[in-house]
């Protein structure tokens, strides 16, 4: 952390708790210690010091000792020749100084005239609001709670130009902040500048002066503790859930314009406490690494242009945007609209024309969020009726974003986009195809909506795994098949990495109760490395349709703590199972075919059974009509295995599975196959071989039993003995 | 939303009547209507003069075969939409789409589930979905058809074809699918009824709306496997159907 930083903090407390000691001495001397001191209309007394403190402070005598524990905090000036961690003195500097601040500014409400009054009355020189009163703070605060207004802006001093402070306001209200204003820089203040340019300031306008003296940035803090008394259940004293709080749900930062001096810093520091960060747009050093505050502590130099999106990302304010401002309507009942090729005024990619959709990583430093481009002709250059190439490439950034969740968003532009009226929408990646209506068309609806449609949607939805998105739009086929193969590489890059996805590498399973209409008792567990005994479902797939559909068949289950992990058991699977097998079901191990095996509803691929005397496995697929070695032909073992019978020794599963690392794995894997049909053997040659590769066994694929050689387990036992199969040395199955 | 579903038994002109139906609508009433060929022994779209590239059941078996090789590792869902969508035929008039044969062995669980689901949410965006329907009522049975505004029965005027009317109509009562108004059309009738269909009618428990004449012209059309569609207007069948079509106030 910065020294410097730490030492005119420590600095600034110092000359505040100074002036703070020499302005009660003078008001008791001049009123005496029995006369009332109050911030108008509240129950929260002095709101920093009842919150922190649980002081209630009712007279001028009162504030003595709060000055004590103001002195009590200060840490000693750091000498300016040794390195300290001075992280904890600076804080406690701050907090000491915020004590002070209280006392001067609530000694102001014993002054007449008021300095302060509750409407602001610029043109008779009235500006300053001072501490907010409890109506406001139930007003306004609940705001801060639904989410309505993620936080506030403490603008401390005064931009160079009228125009830059009036610019930033803007910005920061049009994020749904509150702007609260408070001291100044050599004489002008923000407030002042905002007025100036004739800009109405007030709680209505959530643009709110409170003071022109530096201690009154204890009104933002004072505010911020009430909210946290009265909305976060905090009780009088609990500094700590005040302070965290604070921390986790109110998005707050301190902006500094213009030089700042010992006192500001002294305020920065007390504001670090309550987890929010300053940013300056003068340079006056960093604290970077995270700790108290979410992000970095102090930022600056930050330019002008950039400084509300810059603080926006260091506190880690998540920006919703409430409706999607594009000019047809837009909603959930749109989805699943089809525009007939009649009704449509342009079809974009499909069939007839290129096209794709990615999204991708990038730094924060390169993504402007909000920016749309667009590449090629605009829906106005064309006629109706035209076909069109469509490339919509998305970039986004964020300290949470991970190279996972591309693919995760980049599937929700298709539910997005067909949420618009007039847009019809399939597929995905490089299989895509859009409609718009001409109604859409009509009603001003542009190629560049499809960028604010993403940019809104994707930031209401997943704002908290990204913070800014860009995006481009291509039209023009030279574009769209340049960056077609760049897009591809990463579809395939993005394949095998779930490929290689291992049950090991996550942390939740899904379950399929799809099956449950005819086997109400049988519940699926898909891992990604068993896939559901139909064939027809991956893990990938149970994510998807909870993703779409979080009430269906597929539900997350975690996996929770391992209980064996050879078997494959945990103990929230268990609990899973019980509760949706209709507590039939009390212990599932996913690897295991003899041990409380998973139950098969009746549509598995294959079936695989013990084969006892050979101390192996049979696999048969569900087309085979021919008796097997176990002496039951397929459907008669379908119904010893289906309905959600659990039956140690038998499996249903796919046909995919018996190439996963974890088939039956408990038991020694694949090579315990001792027979199988033939055209499944000859189906899986490929998997088959691999497996025996793996194990070290020549020519495993030949050493499996078929029909042709064997149709009794006697038979099986009789050649697998002959060429040595591996199942005869591994270990008893029982 | 408007359902008419027409069915019937092989050989009854089921499909030429759906055919007429189709385009009466199409001339009269609107032009937003999802014309959906049920019946495995596909030839809805020859009667309507197109070309298939796609049915749901090849659709469906190609998902079932790629289960876990689909393009560009699109989900299911999505890939399946895509397929659905990309198999419509569309015409000014009208759009098509196909069945196809029913499934083989194996577990189609997952992709019918998928399917009723678009084909539930596509259909929503026709003023009129008219199926011809297969006599087996395969696709009622399996709910990938529902909510039937009109079940029209057909059959020729003869006591075994009412007959096997009856048993479709009871069928349909049986499945419990949700069908709101059931009536019999009685196809190439030549002259009068004969008294004896009549009262076979009613003890089968139908409702007769309507007849159509028979009709060498389309006869002809259909024996020379022509399409229908164009030279169709200036028939008797297709003033017959709208003299049926006009008693529902659409």
């Amino acid at each position: 952390m910065s020294k410097s930083i730490a030492i005119q903090a420590i600095r600034g407390a110092h000359k505040i708790v100074a002036r703070a000691e020499k302005e009660l001495a003078q008001a008791l001397k001049d009123k005496g210690a029995g006369i009332k001191v109050e911030f108008p209309d509240t129950a929260y007394y002095l709101p920093v010091s009842y919150g922190m403190l649980g002081m209630k402070i009712e007279t001028l005598g009162g504030l003595k000792e709060l000055l004590e524990e103001a002195k009590s905090l200060l840490p000693p000036v750091p000498d300016e020749n040794i390195n300290l961690p001075y992280l904890g003195h600076t804080l406690d500097a701050g907090m000491s100084a915020l004590f002070a601040d209280e006392i001067i500014e609530v000694i102001k409400y014993t002054q007449h005239p008021l300095p302060y009054l509750p409407e602001p009355d610029p043109k008779n020189g009235h500006l300053w609001l001072g501490a907010a009163n409890d109506v406001i703070l139930r007003e306004r605060g609940i705001e801060f709670v639904d989410g309505t207004a993620p936080g506030f802006a403490a603008c401390v001093g005064a931009c160079p130009t009228n125009e830059i402070a009036v610019k930033i306001a803007r910005e920061l209200q049009e994020k749904n902040l509150y702007v609260f204003l408070a001291a100044g820089t050599d004489g002008k203040s923000m407030a002042r500048q905002l007025y100036e340019e004739g800009i109405e300031l007030g709680w209505t306008t959530r643009l709110v002066p409170f003071g022109d003296d530096v201690t009154a940035c204890i009104h933002a803090l004072g505010f911020a503790t009430k909210a946290a008394l009265s909305f976060g259940g905090a009780k009088p004293g609990d500094y700590k859930k005040i302070l965290e709080y604070n921390k986790e749900r109110i998005f707050a930062f301190i902006l500094a314009f213009g030089h700042v001096d010992d006192e500001k810093f002294a305020q920065a520091a007390g504001a670090i406490n309550f987890g929010f960060p300053t940013i300056a747009d003068t340079d006056i050093g960093r604290i970077l690494p995270t700790g108290i505050c979410t992000y970095e502590h102090v930022v600056s130099p930050v330019e002008h242009k950039n400084i509300v999106s810059r603080s926006i990302e260091v506190r880690g304010l998540k920006i919703s945007v409430s409706e999607v401002p594009v000019p047809v309507p837009y909603g959930p009942a749109f989805q699943g609209e089809r525009v007939r090729k009649e009704d449509m005024y342009v079809e974009m990619a499909g069939q007839a024309s290129p096209g794709f959709e990615f999204l991708t990583s990038k730094g924060l430093d390169e993504v402007e969020d909000g920016k749309i481009e667009i590449f090629g002709p605009e829906i106005d250059d064309i006629q109706e009726g035209t076909q069109l190439p469509l490339a919509i490439w998305a970039e986004v950034a964020g300290r949470n974003m991970q190279p996972d969740f591309e693919p995760i968003l980049e599937r929700q532009f298709h539910d997005f986009i067909n949420a618009a009226h007039g847009l019809f929408h399939v597929g995905q990646r490089d299989i895509n195809w859009l409609r718009i209506s001409k109604e859409a068309k009509n009603a001003g609806f542009k190629f560049k909506h499809l960028g604010v449609i993403l940019h809104a949607a994707l930031h209401n939805e997943y704002g908290k795994i990204f913070d800014k998105i860009q995006i481009r739009i291509y039209t023009n086929e030279k574009d769209v098949l340049n960056l077609i193969e760049k897009a591809r590489k990463t579809y395939r890059e993005r394949d095998a990495r779930l490929a290689d996805m291992t049950d090991e590498s996550v942390d939740t399973f899904y379950s399929c109760a799809l099956c449950q209409s005819f086997a109400p008792n049988h519940i699926c567990i898909i891992t990604p490395e068993r896939s559901g005994l139909c064939g027809a479902y991956n893990w990938l797939d149970g994510k998807a349709a909870y993703e779409m559909n979080a009430a269906g068949p597929n539900q997350p289950v975690k996996k929770g703590t391992e209980i064996d992990i050879v078997k494959g058991q945990w103990q929230n699977v268990n609990e899973f199972v019980y509760h949706n097998s209709h507590k039939t079901l009390e212990v599932f191990n996913a690897y295991s075919i003899i041990e409380y095996p998973m139950t098969s509803c009746g549509c598995f691929e294959c079936i695989s059974c013990v084969l006892p005397s050979t101390n192996g496995i049979m696999t048969v697929y569900r087309e085979y009509n021919g008796m097997t070695p176990v002496g039951m032909k397929f459907s008669t073992l379908a119904g010893t295995v289906g309905g959600g019978l659990q039956t140690p020794g038998f499996i249903g599963h796919s046909k995919h599975y018996i190439g996963s690392r974890k088939f039956v794995s408990a038991e020694g894997g694949a090579k315990r196959i001792v027979w199988m049909n033939r055209n499944l053997k000859e189906e899986i040659r490929e998997i088959l071989e691999k497996v025996g590769k793996q194990e070290g066994i020549e020519s495993f694929f030949d050493m499996i039993a078929d029909e042709s050689v064997a149709t009794t387990e006697e038979e099986v036992l009789d050649y697998i003995s002959k060429i040595n199969h591996p199942a005869i040395s591994m270990p008893p199955l029982f | 939303m408007k359902t008419i579903a027409i069915s019937g038994k092989g050989g009854t002109g089921k499909s030429t009547i759906a055919a007429l139906i189709i385009r009466w609508i199409s001339d009269h009433v609107s032009k937003s209507i999802l014309a959906v060929d049920a019946d495995c022994n596909v030839n809805l779209n020859d009667l309507l003069g197109l070309t298939l590239d796609n049915t749901i059941g090849a659709i469906r078996e190609e998902m079932k075969d790629k289960a876990n090789n689909l393009p560009g590792g699109m989900t299911k869902q999505q890939y399946l939409e895509y397929k659905f969508q990309t198999s419509l035929v569309e015409t000014p008039d009208f759009d098509l789409v196909a069945m196809g044969c029913p499934e083989g062995p194996g577990c189609y669980c997952y992709a019918n589930s998928l399917l009723r689901d678009v084909i539930t949410e596509t259909a929503g965006n026709y003023e009129f979905i008219i199926i011809d329907n297969g006599a087996g009522m395969e696709h009622l049975s399996r709910r990938t058809t529902q909510n039937i505004n009109y079940m029209l029965i057909v059959s020729d005027p003869t006591i075994r074809g009412i007959k096997a009317a009856g048993k479709i109509s009871r069928l349909v009562r049986d499945l419990e699918t949700r069908v709101k108004e059931k009536y019999l059309i009685l196809n190439r009738v030549k002259n009068s009824i004969h008294p004896s269909v009549l009262d076979i009618i009613k003890s089968e428990d139908l409702k007769l709306i309507g007849t159509v004449a028979e009709d060498n012209e389309i006869m002809d059309m259909d024996s020379r496997g022509e399409s229908i569609w164009q030279s169709v207007k200036d028939t008797k069948a297709y003033r017959s159907i709208g003299e049926i079509l006009t008693k529902f106030s659409f």
